[in-house]
């Protein structure tokens, strides 16, 4: 009793657990799990919200949208990637097109300057 | 739910790992952890669930373009408040008012008033927090000793005192936060 007076205010910050999380707005949890849930509530914002707003849909449609958004996401970041690499492509041969075009001028410049040179 | 064999690396180990090789897979594994919570959060403040679905998506698209931006400390309470504004920006939108945008780059760590009270006496500090506890009004009072002495459901609570569930809720944060102000004030008195 002493401790959970002093403990009201230690904020836990322990990792939240999706899976109790699901199973709380399932209504699956024991009565000490469910008062952990709720006490994290209290403590922060983040979760308590996202239960309120949780409990406004459909439990077990909630997985799935979950999974349909997670997969977007990865495809999003797929795409980033592959445009990334495309850049980095296209980068490299403006690099080496230049690098040769200026040998060569090198060399064109060395002939010139040569022929002038040996013509005088 | 999420990719399990990362579970073991902790929030700021996966920012650290994609700040150093900026990979945007650890903001993938990172940003999958909160998808539930990103999508009750947009839930609650939009109660639509199309548009919520739609407001996580941005949420990813804007977390993944301003970490790349700055360095983000705490990203559980920072990805919080980027879903917040922009679900009060989509309300804007729909009402045509501005609500007050919280900024998204000072956010701290959740306080801790537990580490100040380490370095004081136990027998102490529950004084204390007997005498604060008797200072909050009646339903505070009531609420804040069933729900952690008690350690009553909200459910319960609602069914013992006749509130409804959102005054349980609201006594209960309001309790604790005016808890921690009488004790803050204690403390800096000694």
């Amino acid at each position: 009793m002493n401790n959970d007076l002093i403990n009201i205010l230690s904020n836990s910050n322990k990792d939240i657990d999706n899976q109790k999380l699901m199973d709380y707005l399932a209504g699956k949890l024991s009565a000490e799990e469910k008062h952990e849930i709720e006490k994290l509530m209290a403590d922060n914002d983040f979760v308590n919200d996202a239960l309120e707003g949780l409990g406004e849909v459909n439990n077990k449609k909630i997985q799935d949208i979950v999974d349909q958004m997670n997969m977007s996401l990865q495809k999003k970041l797929k795409q980033k990637k592959i445009r990334k690499e495309k850049r980095r492509l296209k980068e490299y041969p403006w690099i080496y097109l230049a690098i040769a075009v200026i040998l060569v001028l090198i060399v064109l410049a060395y002939y010139i300057i040569h022929r002038l040179e040996s013509g005088q | 739910m999420t990719s399990d064999r990362y579970q073991h690396i902790s929030d700021s180990a996966l920012l650290e790992n994609f700040y150093s090789d900026k990979n945007n897979q650890w903001l993938g594994i990172l940003l999958q952890r909160y998808t539930l919570l990103l999508f009750g959060v947009c839930m609650k403040y939009l109660k639509n669930e199309e548009e919520a679905k739609d407001s996580v998506q941005q949420v990813f698209l804007k977390a993944i373009a301003e970490l790349q931006k700055y360095r983000v400390e705490y990203f559980k309470s920072w990805v919080y408040m980027v879903a917040k504004n922009h679900c009060l920006m989509k309300l804007r939108d729909r009402q045509g008012r501005s609500p007050a945008q919280l900024p998204e780059q000072t956010i701290g760590p959740e306080e801790d008033i537990e580490s100040k009270e380490n370095h004081l006496n136990k027998d102490r500090l529950l004084d204390a927090m007997t005498a604060a506890l008797d200072e909050l009004n009646k339903e505070q009072k009531q609420c804040v000793t069933l729900f952690y002495l008690e350690k009553k459901s909200y459910q319960e609570i609602v069914d013992n005192t006749g509130y409804t569930m959102m005054q349980v809720k609201s006594h209960i944060q309001n309790g604790k936060r005016n808890l921690k102000i009488l004790m803050e004030r204690t403390l800096t008195n000694k």
